[in-house]
């Protein structure tokens, strides 16, 4: 299993995380080796019939659908990184469409 | 302890004991601003809580609102949470002190604590070596004598492989026997708060505290709060599973001879001991390292700029906003991670990898349930392969690093409660001998645990 460096830009395009050319051939070269590694378990027969396993309760409870207080011992204005008449500041999304990957 | 001057002692000590551990680098909270919150916290105890006056140092990805939660990242300076996670607030409510947040591998990623953004932690015993981890500061902090128990967290061993290199007690209760909220999320099908101990009274007692129901955690169980076993004078009528695929012919001598001799033990006490065998344990850290990071991947999304933490400018839109606090916020092995998790989720792969291993993990439960219906009561492991390593020796190795975990991360796969205790040491570094008990009975693992710390000679060579 080899990862090719268009590949990694590719994936990092898809998680939104930036990867500087200059760390570009290990980055390919570390996932390759545990993509190759974690690939092993093709070799386990195919098991069509698992249901897949998830520990904890079989089924979600719901809280009632009521409304409380918040709980929080400040406000978000004091965690975020830019807060203003009740919101969130982000950069304007002017550029946010791009070209499919 | 029930005088509030008592408490105060206890405070002003262990912020003493914490600053004189200051070269491990296990503390993240400034020494000055723990003392002052300690003596406050014990100013505000409880004096009848069960914990009264007793420091626990907790892990820094679990909320607290006495300090900043940065999870070791750098995406998360000076992130300070606006509520209490359950179990730290269980913990105030019993009267406990939290004892500062301690260094760990970056979100939990990592099992030596030098994948944190605010340095490596050093082991107690050997400053050229690591504490393991991820919750390696928790684990030092308690090795050292600092704090008689500490938090940390598992998704997949990152309690028992540093209490094992450490010499302490690490418990990693059933999954939903502890609430998470408050926990950060890395592998939400797999986290658990777990605690680290002088010993097992030590750890057992935090464990039954921060354990029991809570409506803010859907995932917890809706059961009470642990209670703790008496401490046994025998093992008569356990019988103790001996799975032979943790015991390769390539397994350390050493560990194995450490191994031998509580299984000798188990038997002087009275206990049955029977070799299983768990076929698929060899899947293991590939089926975990495909599901924890299809898990961090989404987990860490949030972590964008906008809502949480600094934001890395210079970003002319919100996408390259997002990209560039990403890139320069996460250290190499979240990046690494988060890149694995997307591959694998990825349109293509979904079916090779994640599906795969979503079918490996239920057969690596089936092979638990199969020796627990073959009438074993608890299996006994090592919970490592090897002492503390050097520290470097792994970090350009990242599959190397992840088999440090070969021996833990079953437990996680397949939500069952498993405890590291030490039972030797190779060259004076500690080694840790493990239980692996069934589903929410945590109390039989503990009374083995209990009786095997009563005689094994944990502090001579195996």
């Amino acid at each position: 299993m080899s990862v090719t460096h268009d590949e990694v830009r590719k994936i990092a395009r898809l998680a939104e995380l930036d990867v500087d050319d200059a760390t570009l051939p290990a980055l390919a070269e570390q996932m390759s080796r545990i993509l190759e590694y974690v690939a092993q378990i093709n070799a386990v027969p195919a098991s069509e019939g698992v249901k897949p396993f998830i520990p904890g309760p079989d089924a979600v409870r719901f809280r009632p659908d009521e409304v409380k207080p918040s709980g929080l011992a400040f406000g978000p204005a004091a965690f975020a990184p830019a807060f203003k008449d009740g919101f969130f500041l982000v950069p304007k999304l002017g550029a946010f469409e791009e070209p499919e990957l | 302890m029930s005088d509030p001057s008592e408490a105060l002692a206890s405070a002003k000590a262990a912020a003493d004991r914490i600053s004189k551990t200051k070269r491990l680098n296990a503390c993240l909270t400034a020494l000055k601003d723990l003392r002052k919150s300690l003596v406050a916290q014990a100013q505000a105890a409880h004096p009848s809580g069960v914990l009264y006056g007793m420091p626990v140092a907790v892990k820094d990805n679990i909320c607290t609102l006495e300090f900043t939660t940065t999870c070791g990242s750098k995406i998360l300076g000076g992130y300070r949470s606006p509520y209490d996670s359950t179990a730290t607030a269980k913990l105030k409510a019993a009267g406990a002190l939290i004892a500062g947040k301690t260094n760990c591998d970056e979100f939990g990623m990592g099992s030596s604590t030098e994948h944190s953004a605010y340095g490596r932690s050093i082991h107690p015993f050997d400053k050229t070596r690591v504490p393991g981890g991820s919750s390696g500061g928790s684990a030092a902090l308690v090795a050292a004598g600092a704090v008689p128990a500490a938090l940390g967290s598992e998704t997949g061993g990152s309690v028992r492989q540093p209490a094992s290199l450490c010499g302490v007690v690490g418990i990693k209760p059933t999954y939903g026997r502890v609430s998470r909220y408050g926990l950060v999320a890395f592998g939400s099908s797999l986290d658990q708060i777990g605690v680290l101990g002088r010993s097992v009274h030590d750890a057992s007692r935090v464990l039954s505290v921060i354990s029991g129901r809570d409506p803010r955690d859907a995932t917890c169980e809706d059961r009470d709060p642990l209670r703790l076993p008496t401490v046994p004078e025998s093992l008569q009528g356990f019988v103790i599973g001996i799975p032979k695929e943790y015991f390769p012919t390539d397994l350390d001598p050493a560990v194995r001879r450490a191994c031998d001799r509580a299984i000798r033990l188990f038997r002087e006490l009275g206990a049955a001991v029977r070799e299983v065998s768990l076929p698929h344990t060899q899947y293991a850290v590939a089926t975990y390292y495909i599901v924890a990071p299809a898990e961090a991947s989404s987990n860490l999304a949030r972590y964008d700029g906008a809502r949480y933490g600094p934001r890395f400018n210079g970003s002319e839109d919100v996408r390259a906003l997002y990209r560039t606090t990403r890139g320069e916020g996460f250290g190499g092995e979240v990046r690494r991670r988060v890149l694995i998790g997307t591959y694998v989720l990825s349109s293509g792969y979904y079916d090779a990898y994640y599906r795969k291993a979503q079918q490996m993990r239920a057969l690596i439960a089936q092979d638990f349930r199969n020796a627990f219906d073959r009438g074993v009561d608890l299996l006994f492991t090592p919970t490592t392969p090897t002492p503390a390593f050097k520290a470097g020796e792994k970090l350009d190795d990242p599959v190397a690093m992840y088999l440090s975990d070969i021996f833990t991360v079953t437990a996680n796969l397949a939500g069952l409660p498993a405890i590291s205790l030490p039972i030797g040491r190779i060259k004076g570094l500690p080694i840790g001998g493990q239980f692996i008990g069934q589903a929410f009975l945590e109390d039989e693992m503990l009374e083995a645990a209990y009786a095997l710390e009563r005689v094994v000679p944990a502090t001579e060579e195996a």
